[in-house]
């Protein structure tokens, strides 16, 4: 089995309120997945639920096939804003929340010394977690999840606080991590999931409204068409009067929608030339990432 | 329960570097020194500062030393108990609401062993700070007005240690149970008022935890009556095991309410 963690169902209410409604997927082994969603529709409480933070109403969470009661051991969790014991140093919040992992007491200074360095954090091993800025506690926050080396890393927003000098690094942490971790994240950064994503999962009040990979969400929502840019809007609209296929106009941009590959670029082109209009760019567009997203959670 | 010597060393370190392993003995020391030298210098003071009618005369009373080492309990009972309930009602409480235990609760640790570490620094700051202060106002009480009976000095102390165990446990479990704010004020109800409750009313009944301090003041001066003393003392452990007991499991139950 390739699979590391199974949700079947979950479910969590809150009285009458249902935040997450009968959620199932499987992650493979060292995949990521991003947990695409807007605020409210229940990425944080899925994953408090699968760090075992919270306790879901109904439904299972198996991990390695294993129904287990207590998964905490093999999950590392970074929540949105981590907080940290401002009196600890960097070196001693990480070994304490290596060896409360379960990493031998005698190798866990060693090993946070080690995952403080991999963070890049090792110029300030010393110092007490008060003093730093908010880059530097999230990559605090990052060490403190990956220092026992879990099979299953949760980041909530990992990268939503930072700037983009910060998003950077810590996405490029997370790409190296990528190899020998199976990694769960949310985010509303949709430049981020396009990075770094095997698989999408859409939530949207609380229900998984649409799963796959990148490659098949794409497939699914990408709507290709030509774009082509005129010098104004009078052009635009002569244009699409004469075109032999559906058009729009918006503006000075006329669209042609593409469908199983027709009409194709050269024909289009040759109408163009054919036109004598004044045109300035032709290109072939599909709906960004957060196009998709926009239509997957409005529209669904 | 290697998790335990590792929450320890942390509540440890906090402590110590918040200064209450230094400020919560100071206050317990100050007062221990403070009654037996007021009993003692009452009159010279009253008269340097009485400002007293020439050839007044008072007559103050001839204490013994262990009446002044009951009027130091007597001020552990108030301001000591109200340093010990204010200073820890937010133990585990607080950083629930902060949001710095949410990446202790995430790992595999025993709830046990994370109240356990609690009530082991507690015990050991407020017990400590106690037996400082008691011994110093031993000390001074000596000079002053002479020596107890070292048997009697320990079963009473020893008594009061019993009383301080059940403040801790009400504390612990009011601040694994509530938030900081109302923690704050169950404990305070439950060490401060029920003191008075039971010093108004309690003349109806002879076994709580709450007559252990007066318990240990008639330990001291040999006149306890034995029945009544050890069912309270019985009593007061029972309810302070289940006291623990209880913020073992609200620690546990209320891990949902750690701020993510």
């Amino acid at each position: 089995m390739n699979t590391l963690l199974h949700v079947e169902a979950l479910t969590k209410a809150y009285g009458s309120e249902v935040a997450v409604d009968h959620v199932s997927f499987s992650l493979n082994k060292n995949t990521s997945t991003a947990l695409i969603g807007p605020n409210g529709a229940g990425k944080t409480t899925t994953l408090s639920m699968l760090a075992g933070l919270l306790k879901q109403t109904t439904g299972m969470i198996a991990l390695d096939g294993v129904l287990a009661a207590d998964i905490r051991k093999e999950i590392g969790f970074l929540p949105q804003y981590p907080q940290f014991y401002s009196w600890l140093t960097a070196l001693e919040f990480t070994e304490m929340t290596a060896k409360l992992s379960g990493v031998d007491a005698k190798l866990a200074k060693q090993e946070a010394i080690k995952t403080l360095e991999f963070v890049g954090l090792s110029s300030v091993l010393n110092k007490k977690t008060g003093t730093f800025s908010g880059g530097m506690r999230q990559r605090l926050g990052l060490a403190q999840a990956i220092v026992h080396k879990p099979a299953l890393l949760l980041l909530d927003e990992p990268v939503s606080a930072l700037d983009p000098i910060g998003r950077r690094e810590i996405m490029n942490l997370l790409k190296k991590l990528q190899a020998t971790t199976t990694i769960l994240y949310s985010t509303h950064i949709l430049n981020d999931a396009e990075e770094m994503t095997d698989q999408l999962l859409f939530l949207r009040k609380g229900q998984l409204v649409e799963q796959g990979s990148l490659k098949e969400v794409r497939k699914k929502f990408e709507n290709p068409m030509y774009k082509m840019y005129f010098q104004d809007s009078e052009e635009a609209a002569q244009f699409v009067e004469a075109s032999p296929w559906p058009a729009r106009q918006e503006g000075s941009i006329a669209f042609i929608h593409i469908e199983d590959a027709k009409p194709a670029m050269n024909e289009v082109l040759l109408e163009l030339a054919n036109s004598h209009l004044q045109v300035l760019k032709v290109e072939r567009a599909s709906a960004s990432l957060e196009e998709i997203f926009l239509q997957v959670v409005n529209n669904v | 329960m290697t998790n335990f010597s590792v929450l320890f060393q942390k509540e440890w370190r906090e402590n110590v570097r918040n200064f209450k392993i230094l400020w919560i003995p100071l206050v317990f020391l100050l007062i221990g020194i403070t009654e037996p030298l007021m009993n003692y210098y009452l009159p010279q003071i009253l008269g340097a500062v009485g400002n007293m009618p020439d050839g007044a005369v008072f007559q103050l009373p001839e204490f013994t030393p262990e009446q002044i080492l009951m009027t130091t309990i007597g001020q552990y009972q108030i301001i000591g108990m109200l340093v010990v309930t204010l200073g820890f009602a937010g133990i585990i409480a607080r950083e629930r609401k902060n949001g710095t235990a949410t990446l202790l609760y995430v790992r595999p640790i025993s709830y046990f062993s994370y109240v356990s570490s609690k009530l082991f620094i507690m015990s050991i700051i407020v017990i400590g700070s106690v037996i400082l202060g008691i011994l110093a106002s031993l000390y001074y009480t000596y000079i002053l007005f002479g020596a107890v009976d070292a048997s009697s000095f320990i079963g009473f102390l020893g008594t009061y240690i019993v009383w301080l165990l059940f403040v801790i446990s009400i504390v612990l479990f009011s601040s694994a149970v509530f938030s900081t704010g109302i923690a704050s004020a169950v404990s305070l109800l439950l060490v401060i008022f029920a003191q008075l409750i039971d010093g108004l009313l309690g003349t109806y009944w002879t076994i709580s935890p709450y007559k252990l301090p007066m318990y240990a003041g008639y330990v001291l001066t040999g006149s306890a009556d034995v029945t009544p003393f050890v069912w309270s003392l019985v009593v007061t452990i029972l309810v302070s095991v289940v006291l623990i007991i209880g913020a073992v499991f609200f620690a546990k139950r209320n891990v949902a309410k750690a701020k993510i």
